[in-house]
This record gives C-alpha cells, sequence and structure tokens, in this order.
C-alpha cells in the first residue's frame, strides 16, 4: 500500500484542526470548570472577523493576530459581566448562560454577515503545494499541523513553565488562599476564559479557508470538540492532544478501509474509552 | 351596571362594524397563493429564493391586470421545514382566509404533507423544487402538480452527458444517507445502459456534514477516475470542490448544484469550478428572447439576477397562472382540468404537463462551468445545450402513479 503514508498525513493535519478546536474548551474546562458552551461560537466569530480582515486588508497573518485579540476580549467580557455573576448558582446556570451566548453570537453573525456560506481564497504562497518526498501536498494542510504543534507547545510552556501557570493552576486547586496571597483571582478567570475564546477564534481563522465561514459552522464543529475533550479526559490537554490523534487517524484510515463505519467511528472509539475509563484517558478519576 | 350595558353596546357595534368591513374585503377578494417555504432556520436563504421568484411572477401578473380580473396575492408561509407545520399553518388560510392554491420547493417531506392535504380540502398543491420522484409516483395525487425536475429525470439528465462525454471512467461519492445511496445506484444504472463501456471506478460514502474530504479525494485520485458525479449539495459540495481542488483532483465534477452563484462564491476559487458540468430546468445562460426579458425585467426590479431557485420558482408559478387563464374560473377542478395537458411557452423552453401523473415534462439544459459570465465577477454557468423532455421521459407506467 502505497497510500498509507498519504493517509497517515490526511490523519495528522485533521488532528491538527481537532486540536486547535478542542484546547480553548478543555482549558477553560480544566482551569475553571466551567463547560463552555459559547466554545463553538467563539469559533466561528474568529472566522467571520477574518473573513471581513481578509476582504478588508487581505493580509492573513494580520487576522492571525487581530482575531484571536478580539476574541480575547469578547471572552473576557462575557467572563466578567455575564458568567462571574451566575458563578455562585452553580454549573447549570453557568451552562445555560454560555449557551445563550452563543445564540446571541449565532444569530448576529446571520444578521450581520447574512444567512449563507461565504468563501476565502487566501491565494499567494498559503495555497500552493509543496512537493514531499515525491507526493504534492498543499501547504495550508501543513501549516495547519504546524500551528496546532505551536498551540501546544505555547500552552504547555505557559502553564507549566512559568509564574503565570502557576498562580493559574493554584487557583484553580484553591482559589481561597491564592485570593489571602494577595493575587486577584477573579481577574486571573477573566483571563483565563478570554484566553480560551482566543484560542477559538484562533482555530477559527485558521478553519476558515479549509471549511467554509457558514453560520452553521458552530453546531457542526461542537459535537466534535466535545467528542476530543471526552476521550481526552475532561480538562486535560495532552489528553485533548492524545484524542485529536487518534479520531485524526481514525477518520482517514477509516474512510480507505472501513467506509462503511466512518459516520460511527469516532463515536465507537467515544464509547469504547468510556467504558474502559469513564473519566477519559487523561482525566482524573472523581 | 349601566356602565357596563353601555359597554357591551360599544362592543356589540364594534363587532356589527368589523363584518361589515370584511365583508366589503370578501367583494374584492384576491386570488390567493401560499407560498411554503422554511423561511427561518438553517435553510432560510434557500426559502426566500425561492419565494422572491414566486413574488416577482405575481407582480408580473399583477401588472398585466391580474388573474381573471382580479389581483393576485402572494401569503409566504413558514415551512419551518416541517411538514406538520406547514399543514397546520395551510390549514388556518384554508378555513380562515379561503386560499386554494399553494406552491413550495423546499423538502420533499413537506411537499408530500401539503399533496395529503391539498387532496383533503379539494386545493392545490405546486411544487417547482421538492424532488422526490415519488411524489408523481406511488404517492401521486389528483391535486398535487409538479414544474421542475424530479429525482429520476435530474439522474438521467447527466447520466446521458457522462455517456456521451468521452470520458471512460467514472466515479460516484455521496453523503451515506439513503438519499445518497439511491441517487448513486440510480446514476450509475443510466450510465451503464446508456454506454456499457464505461467503466464506474468506484462509489465513496462520506458523513452528511463531512469537514475534511481529503481520505476520500486521496481515493478519487488513486481510483484513475475521469468524472465525479455527486447529488451533493451545500457544503458537502463545497469542500468537495475545493478540497479536492486543493489536493490535486484533476477529474470533472458532474453535480445538479454548481448552477448557483452562492456556492461558487463560497468555493472562491474559480479554478476549481470551471469545466464541471451541471444541469437544471432552469439557468440564467437559457438564450431566446422569453429569458431574456424575465431577466431584464427582474435585474430592474431588484437590482440582482433571477438565478437558479428565482427563475424556477417564477416559471412554475407563470405555468399555474396559464393553467387558471385556461380554466376561466377560480375553481380547483377546472384549473386542475385545464392545466392536465396544458402547454406552456417560458423562459425555459416548452413545458408540458403530463395528466397521467402531473408531473410537467420539461427540457433539462446542460452546461460546463466557465471563467467569464456576463451576470458575475466569478466563473459560472456556460451556454447550456438543451435535452428535450422526450429523451428523458420516464413513462407514467414506469413511474407507479395510479392517480384516482
Amino acid at each position: 500500500m502505497s497510500d498509507i503514508p498519504v493517509f497517515f498525513l490526511h490523519g495528522l493535519v485533521y488532528a491538527g484542526l481537532l486540536f486547535l478546536i478542542s484546547s480553548g474548551l478543555t482549558l477553560v474546562f480544566g482551569m475553571m470548570n466551567v463547560l463552555n458552551l459559547a466554545h463553538a461560537a467563539f469559533y466561528m466569530l474568529g472566522a467571520y472577523f477574518s473573513y471581513s480582515l481578509l476582504n478588508a486588508t487581505g493580509n492573513f497573518w494580520l487576522s492571525l493576530i487581530v482575531c484571536p485579540l478580539l476574541l480575547f476580549f469578547i471572552g473576557a467580557a462575557v467572563e466578567r459581566f455575564l458568567l462571574r455573576r451566575v458563578h455562585v448558582y452553580g454549573h447549570v446556570q453557568e451552562l445555560l448562560i454560555t449557551f445563550g451566548v452563543a445564540y446571541i453570537i449565532t444569530e448576529s453573525v446571520k444578521w450581520i454577515w447574512g444567512n449563507y456560506p461565504l468563501g476565502v481564497n487566501l491565494g499567494g504562497f498559503l495555497s500552493g503545494s509543496v512537493n514531499l518526498f515525491g507526493l504534492f501536498y498543499p501547504i495550508y494542510r501543513l501549516f495547519m499541523f504546524f500551528c496546532a504543534i505551536l498551540i501546544s507547545l505555547i500552552m504547555a510552556t505557559v502553564l507549566y513553565k512559568t509564574r503565570i501557570g502557576i498562580i493559574v493552576r493554584a487557583s484553580v486547586d484553591d482559589s481561597e488562599m491564592v485570593n489571602t496571597l494577595g493575587i486577584n483571582v477573579p481577574l486571573v478567570f477573566t483571563g483565563v476564559f478570554g484566553f480560551g475564546a482566543a484560542l477559538s477564534g484562533f482555530a477559527g481563522v485558521i478553519a476558515g479557508p479549509l471549511l467554509t465561514t457558514y453560520p452553521g459552522m458552530a453546531a457542526e464543529i461542537l459535537v466534535d470538540a466535545f467528542v476530543v475533550i471526552v476521550i481526552g479526559g475532561m480538562g486535560s490537554l495532552v489528553g485533548a492532544l492524545v484524542a485529536s490523534l487518534m479520531i485524526g487517524e481514525l477518520q482517514s484510515f477509516g474512510a480507505l478501509l472501513f467506509p462503511k463505519l466512518s459516520l460511527a467511528l469516532m463515536y465507537m472509539l467515544m464509547a469504547a474509552v468510556l467504558i474502559i475509563k469513564p473519566s477519559g484517558l487523561f482525566g482524573e478519576e472523581q | 351596571m349601566k356602565k357596563s350595558m353601555l359597554c357591551g353596546l360599544g362592543i356589540s357595534v364594534f363587532m356589527v362594524a368589523v363584518v361589515f368591513v370584511s365583508a366589503s374585503a370578501q367583494a374584492a377578494e384576491t386570488i390567493k397563493i401560499g407560498v411554503c417555504e422554511p423561511l427561518s432556520g438553517t435553510f432560510k436563504d434557500i426559502g426566500e429564493r425561492y419565494l422572491e421568484g414566486v413574488e416577482y411572477a405575481v407582480k408580473v401578473i399583477n401588472e398585466q391586470g391580474g388573474l381573471l380580473g382580479r389581483k393576485v396575492e402572494v401569503i409566504p408561509i413558514d415551512s419551518e421545514l416541517k411538514p406538520d407545520v406547514a399543514s397546520r399553518k395551510a390549514t388556518k388560510l384554508i378555513l380562515k382566509d379561503n386560499v386554494r392554491y399553494f406552491c413550495g420547493g423546499t423538502g420533499s417531506s413537506v411537499g408530500g404533507a401539503m399533496s395529503v392535504l391539498a387532496e383533503k380540502n379539494n386545493a392545490l398543491m405546486l411544487s417547482y423544487g421538492m424532488a422526490a420522484a415519488s411524489l408523481t409516483g406511488e404517492k401521486c395525487s389528483r391535486n398535487f402538480f409538479r414544474a421542475c425536475l424530479n429525482t429520476d429525470t435530474q439522474s438521467y439528465a447527466l447520466a446521458m452527458w457522462v455517456a456521451n462525454s468521452g470520458y471512460k471512467k467514472v466515479l460516484g461519492i455521496a453523503q451515506d444517507y439513503s438519499f445518497g445511496h439511491e441517487a448513486v445506484e440510480a446514476f450509475m444504472k443510466k450510465v451503464k445502459e446508456l454506454n456499457p463501456s464505461i467503466e464506474i471506478v468506484g462509489k465513496l460514502f462520506h458523513k452528511a456534514g463531512e469537514k475534511d474530504f481529503a481520505p476520500y479525494v486521496s481515493q478519487i485520485i488513486s481510483s484513475g477516475a475521469e468524472v465525479v458525479w455527486t447529488p451533493n449539495w451545500g457544503n458537502d459540495l463545497t469542500l468537495l470542490i475545493k478540497q479536492g481542488k486543493n489536493l490535486g483532483m484533476k477529474a470533472k465534477i458532474a453535480s445538479y448544484f454548481l448552477n448557483d452563484e452562492y456556492l461558487i462564491e463560497s468555493v472562491a476559487d474559480d479554478s476549481a469550478i470551471i469545466g464541471n458540468v451541471t444541469a437544471e430546468a432552469y439557468m440564467l445562460t437559457i438564450p431566446g428572447e422569453e429569458n431574456r426579458k424575465f431577466i431584464e425585467g427582474f435585474y430592474k426590479d431588484k437590482g440582482y439576477y433571477p438565478s437558479w431557485l428565482r427563475g424556477k420558482a417564477y416559471t412554475a408559478t407563470m405555468f399555474w397562472a396559464e393553467a387558471l387563464k385556461k380554466a376561466g374560473k377560480d375553481d380547483t377542478n377546472a384549473v386542475i382540468k385545464a392545466w392536465e395537458g396544458l402547454t406552456y411557452e417560458g423562459p425555459a423552453g416548452t413545458w408540458y404537463m403530463r395528466p397521467c401523473d402531473h408531473q410537467a415534462q420539461i427540457p433539462v439544459w446542460v452546461a460546463i462551468m466557465v471563467k467569464d459570465s456576463e451576470f458575475y465577477k466569478h466563473a459560472f454557468v456556460g451556454k447550456p445545450t438543451m435535452i428535450p423532455a422526450k429523451d428523458i421521459e420516464i413513462t407514467c407506467e414506469e413511474t407507479g402513479c395510479k392517480m384516482k
């Protein structure tokens, strides 16, 4: 089978996309214990902002920086003015408010950009192909995979090697203690939620040119993101990475080897993991 | 006590007034046509485009003096793409406003429900887009008319193009559910029948809403297919074209839904569009004076072109108006009778309403996607060639329709 390396590459690339999409969700859950249903809506906003910015400036690199930044502020505002108020009432209320935010964003998007798909043509160097050991492969797909690696490295470094990371992790374990040490814990949470939204926005910018930018994109991606973090273990970044790789390769080789099961493969994997380890591959037992 | 009596008197006076007003409205009654389309939710944009076509047709009819000396009025019905919702709203309109004519283009399940409803209430349902063959097949009804292609005739038309194209290797790719499987099977059977020397090099099925087509595109490339036929629509078509091009797929794509500027814009890469082939009952590029006049008029009114769904809905609505004119009175039975066997010369050629199953016999226009278009700044359908209706006719015996 000379095709094996190609399909392996397809799997890696799709895994990269899945990781980008689910990393923000698992970060927010892991650090704040909030299941953010507005996650996919932030992702969609990232794609739409990028569409408008690309139309205005034609500069993809600019939108890769500006859009996540915008999403950071939107995410931070959602945490500061909405999520924080319902925090004391518990998880269900938090879930509902993010659900509401998702609705508002989706409807606003339809209102502003219209209820039909929008296409982005990058042009230039990113839309070309590269010769990879005798195989022509689109540069953009490889770029997507490298972005995923870059993001995972940045996240790991920030969380585990820097002072900010220590504060965030300490705030999760014992927020009162950290508070008494003179650190503004609510501000930390606002920052984390904003960062999660920025990650979603980044994923949206990256996904826009590969997928299509349309109002249904949020709902479609949310399920995939949830499957990834359930398999990997809720809140675990390593888990999200491993689960993305598993699903990516499974989808790619599944399409080749068991086409009849392509619809179910991802869910079969999730069911299998849940039977063996209900908390997910890298989830903490509770 | 006195006060409440006064109040009661006031109410009764008001009610009498209301009765009078509605009675006078009755006298100048319009001919109403209910348009069942999804006007909210995911498919809102499809429904709105159909609705625009009907509205423009009615505008033209009214400018020419209306039908039977009366004005025609469009009543939009948001079907929400749910058969029960459409039925409920339509029933209300029948009972309250005496609406007798309905039409719609989105969702064969809605069409099925409306067909049953029309038969029960002696109303009339016209489809200009609901394509399930069974609606004029096993489930056909005296009160249901279809003035567009159906899934069988559609498959037939593109199969004919592929069979005569000179290409030898064909592959089918579709969404993995019953419609996708049926469509691919029907298409391949037809191709083989028309040209036995064509080789079917693969049938691929992917989940609806697939995001990564790379594993499928690689299989298409290694199969050596020259033509890829797909019943995919919406994003599943956009991504197949876009990602296919990106991954180096050279095969031509044959699809019914390329005749859509929204789809072409969402692909956002003309080089991925050019050279593919599409077929439909209506496209902007159909030659002839009728179509030119229609396009000019619509453009003047709206500022954009009556592409695809708008043109389909317009043409079908004009066909309905012809039936009413011929009937000479606003009576369901008379209109049904008049429509059966009626011929109409419209923007898309000659349409004929077959009496045995109420499936209009209409020519199919086949076109290659080209770079330059007089309508849009991006690639669009080129000048089409016509496949006459009789060349793709599926006889009434074959459809399974037994009309009461």
